[in-house]
């Protein structure tokens, strides 16, 4: 361990990583700011659902497009490589901050972005062919501790094997849900599309899908089979590309799992790209080692053990919960349970008070479509609302407003059903951390993970 | 090999859940649904159109108690036949707005004077939806006065017999050119682009239709012809007098029941022309496999058991059901309860199922 922690490699893996991380962070501010999400999902709404905990995180108005610029800008910093370690502190916490917002929009690739900008913070991936580099020449080195590196690997290769353990379910393999219901829905490509019709199709996608995140990690890890698990992490995120509308994570994920690849591979990418820059022979080759003082390398290796260790718990939190986890989604979040279901839903309130005031409310007049959509098939969000309800309809002169909840929700392809206990009054009931009792059981089993 | 695959047809008969490829090809249902049963459906219309637009005009110019009964009946026949339209909110029929100028009520009488009052009043605004179609024309057809002696006065000797006269021409002309331009259109170019859009992102044929098709059935069948006037919705309201034609109160019921047929009818894919069913929500859900894994039932089949539901209870009603919701509100409520059932399955297991996502907003409670 001793030897472990004071090994050092080349700097060059973690240089390039962070240029083309932080290019395509920038890529995704643009294309967000140019959809014009910005204002749809932050300024638009009336309300929000900060995350339990956060609430303190507002939305900021007109000024969320400044914090979208800090974001942006940030990234390109850290592409540059200048003023790193202040950029990836902004970055971190602006990006950060809009995810908390509103968990309408939570999405694991942002969650996994986000911990990527919590990581960077503390890895030097400066100090090799960067501006700050350039500038300092006291900064400039070509080998840094090896587990920088391996941190960063090791984060991803969590990242696949929690998506494939998350896919040893009974709806993904014996069922071939969802992609069974979502598959069809592009029979109309051209040449291939007709293939998607058929049930022994979603089964391999299935089964393929989930040893693919299983494998992956130690497949990149291993040289001799790098080459081809790089062409299957190309095609794998290249099909999910083209069938489902997940924006830039296809492409960070391939982009990502160039880590992998042996310091010659990025050590050829720095020096073309020097050669193109006209850098000086001592800027690309400094012969140097980046060394930390003992205390704080010690410090900062502590810290990532215990945030790998939290990584590692964090997915089986939901064994604390009784019921089924797709279900009442208690521990689904910042697991990487990535597109395991198809879950819509429609849910009606009723509000009414002692004085036999009563109201059922018009959803899209609180709330946006995805607002509503989202809502509607997960509980914590359905008890926000329902607060949200109480109190307004508190100011509008109902006596202790009693809030009901009247909810039909489907899941990977069973028939609807009422998600919540339509007799409780959710004005009443608290979020905690504890299970929600008002949770209707699921009345089927998804057995696996 | 697209073309092998796609052309070993099914000859008819039941399709098989989850094997049959044939019946997942969007293309193939997004025609039958166009030539089949939308196009003939507005060809159906504008016959009956067309004999009312007649009626009109002879009564505009002759108006008589003989010509009255003719342009009533005539009224009463094309209203019907519009039920079986107002569905395709979709293509030219969403550009035009078309259900906004033919069936927006209850008649805003006031606003109807109004009109009379000033032959350049402006029928596109909104407020004028209210002015106009169907239900201006129950207005003037029943609701002026109370004996047809009085009805024909009213546009003979009344001081502004005239312009009354000439609103009814005027609205009866615009429904014509709106209608005309619709039905141009869907046998011009739509009909084409419709049934090549044949993904099912937001701006596809199936997700469009899907979704006009739900807000039909929840916001102008559920809603507009029970909720509101039952005041199932509407916070308990009871509203009897926003009933769909208000003035020829025995006719609302079987309005109701005709669009909700064909709502049914259209969900089945059933030819306009032949009655035989074809490719459709139907069938597109049963290949995809949908169905309730505890009784084996498909989707399609629960679907339509709910529509039975639904149209058995609006069969226990009287036609007038202004009367029933005064009298037997309850009965009309059933109505409701059950139709929410189907939007439901409709909204969610359907929606879902298709992997299609409701982009339109439910404006439930106003």
């Amino acid at each position: 361990m001793q030897g472990y922690l004071h090994k050092t490699g080349s700097a060059a893996p973690l240089a390039v990583f962070r240029i083309l991380f932080g290019l395509l962070l920038l890529a995704s501010i643009v294309r967000f700011w140019s959809y014009g999400w910005i204002s749809e999902l932050y300024i638009k709404p009336r309300y929000f659902f900060p995350f339990y905990g956060f609430e303190f995180v507002r939305p900021l108005g007109e000024y969320t497009y400044l914090l979208f610029a800090v974001c942006g800008l940030s990234a390109l910093l850290v592409a540059l490589g200048l003023f790193y370690r202040v950029a990836t502190v902004t970055l971190f916490l602006s990006f950060t901050y809009i995810e908390l917002i509103d968990k309408t929009t939570y999405l694991n690739h942002y969650y996994f972005i986000s911990l990527m900008c919590f990581m960077l913070m503390f890895l030097p991936a400066h100090v090799y062919f960067s501006a700050d580099a350039f500038r300092n020449p006291k900064l400039r080195a070509d080998q840094v501790p090896a587990w920088c590196l391996d941190a960063v690997k090791l984060f991803v290769g969590f990242l696949y094997f929690f998506a494939g353990l998350a896919k040893v379910n009974s709806d993904w393999l014996l069922l071939a849900q969802p992609l069974r219901i979502w598959l069809p829905a592009h029979n109309d490509l051209p040449l291939v599309g007709y293939l998607l019709n058929y049930t022994w199709v979603a089964y391999l996608f299935s089964w393929f899908g989930c040893l693919y995140d299983l494998c992956i990690p130690f497949l990149l890890w291993n040289r001799s089979t790098r080459p081809w698990a790089f062409a299957a992490v190309v095609v794998f995120h290249g099909l999910t590309a083209l069938l489902f509308p997940i924006g830039m994570f296809p492409y960070i994920m391939i982009m990502t799992a160039l880590i992998f690849f042996s310091a010659d591979f990025h050590q050829r990418i720095i020096n073309s790209l020097g050669r193109m820059l006209r850098l000086r022979g001592d800027q690309l080759v400094p012969r140097r080692i980046y060394r930390m003082h003992p205390a704080l390398n010690y410090g900062l290796v502590g810290m990532f053990l215990v945030f790998f260790a939290v990584q590692l718990v964090l997915p089986f939190r939901h064994l604390f919960y009784p019921g089924e986890l797709f279900w009442t989604e208690q521990g689904y979040r910042f697991s990487w349970r990535v597109m395991l279901m198809e879950k819509a839903g429609h849910t009606e309130f009723t509000v009414r008070d002692r004085s036999g005031k009563k109201v059922i409310v018009n959803n899209s007049e609180f709330l946006t479509p995805l607002q509503e959509k989202m809502m509607a098939t997960q509980p914590d969000m359905i008890l926000q609302y329902a607060h949200i309800l109480r109190d307004y309809y508190a100011q509008q002169g109902f006596d202790q407003p009693q809030v009901f909840a009247d909810s039909y929700v489907s899941l990977n392809g069973r028939l609807g059903r009422p998600l919540i206990d339509p007799e409780v009054d959710l004005a009443n009931e608290q979020e905690t951390f504890s299970p929600k009792s008002w949770i209707t059981p699921f009345d089927d089993e998804i057995k696996g993970f | 090999m697209l073309a092998t695959v796609w052309s070993c047809g099914n000859g008819g008969g039941e399709p098989t859940p989850g094997t049959d490829t044939d019946n997942m090809d969007r293309k193939a249902m997004l025609t039958n649904l166009a030539d089949n049963i939308i196009i003939p459906s507005y060809d159906n219309f504008k016959t009956r159109f067309d004999v009312m637009k007649a009626a009109s005009e002879a009564f505009v110019a002759t108006p008589n108690q003989t010509n009255l009964v003719a342009f009533r009946k005539a009224w009463e026949e094309a209203y019907i036949e519009w039920q079986k339209v107002e569905l395709f909110d979709i293509g030219p029929g969403e550009v035009h707005t078309i259900r906004y100028y033919f069936n927006i009520y209850p008649a805003d009488v006031q606003g109807i004077a109004t009109n009379v009052a000033n032959p350049a009043s402006d029928l596109e605004l909104p407020t004028s939806f209210a002015r106009q179609g169907f239900p201006a024309l129950d207005y003037l057809l029943h609701g002026v006065a109370a004996t047809d002696a009085e009805v024909v006065a009213y546009y003979t000797t009344a001081p502004e017999a005239a312009a009354r006269r000439a609103y009814i021409k005027r609205i009866t002309d615009r429904m014509n050119s709106l209608l005309t331009m619709v039905i141009n259109e869907w046998k011009g170019g739509y009909r084409d682009t419709f049934v090549s859009k044949t993904g099912l992102d937001i701006s596809s044929s199936t997700s469009n239709l899907v979704n006009s098709y739900i807000m039909h059935y929840e916001r102008y069948i559920r809603s507009g012809k029970f909720g509101i006037p039952s005041g199932a919705m509407m916070n308990g309201v009871v509203a009897p007098e926003k009933v769909e034609a208000y003035y020829r109160k025995d006719l609302s019921l079987i309005l109701a029941r005709t669009a909700h047929q064909a709502a049914a009818d259209f969900f089945n894919g059933k030819n306009v022309k032949t009655g035989e069913a074809g490719p459709s929500f139907n069938t597109y859900l049963t290949a995809l496999g949908a169905k309730d894994s505890s009784t084996g039932k498909t989707l399609a089949e629960l679907i339509n058991t709910q529509f039975a539901t639904s149209k058995a209870k609006m069969e226990a009603l009287q036609p007038n059901l202004y009367n029933e919701i005064r009298t037997n509100n309850q009965a009309v409520k059933d109505v409701y309860n059950e139709m929410q059932k189907a939007v439901r399955m409709l909204k969610v297991d359907m929606a879902s199922a298709m992997s299609i996502t409701i982009t339109y907003v439910d404006n439930d409670g106003d």
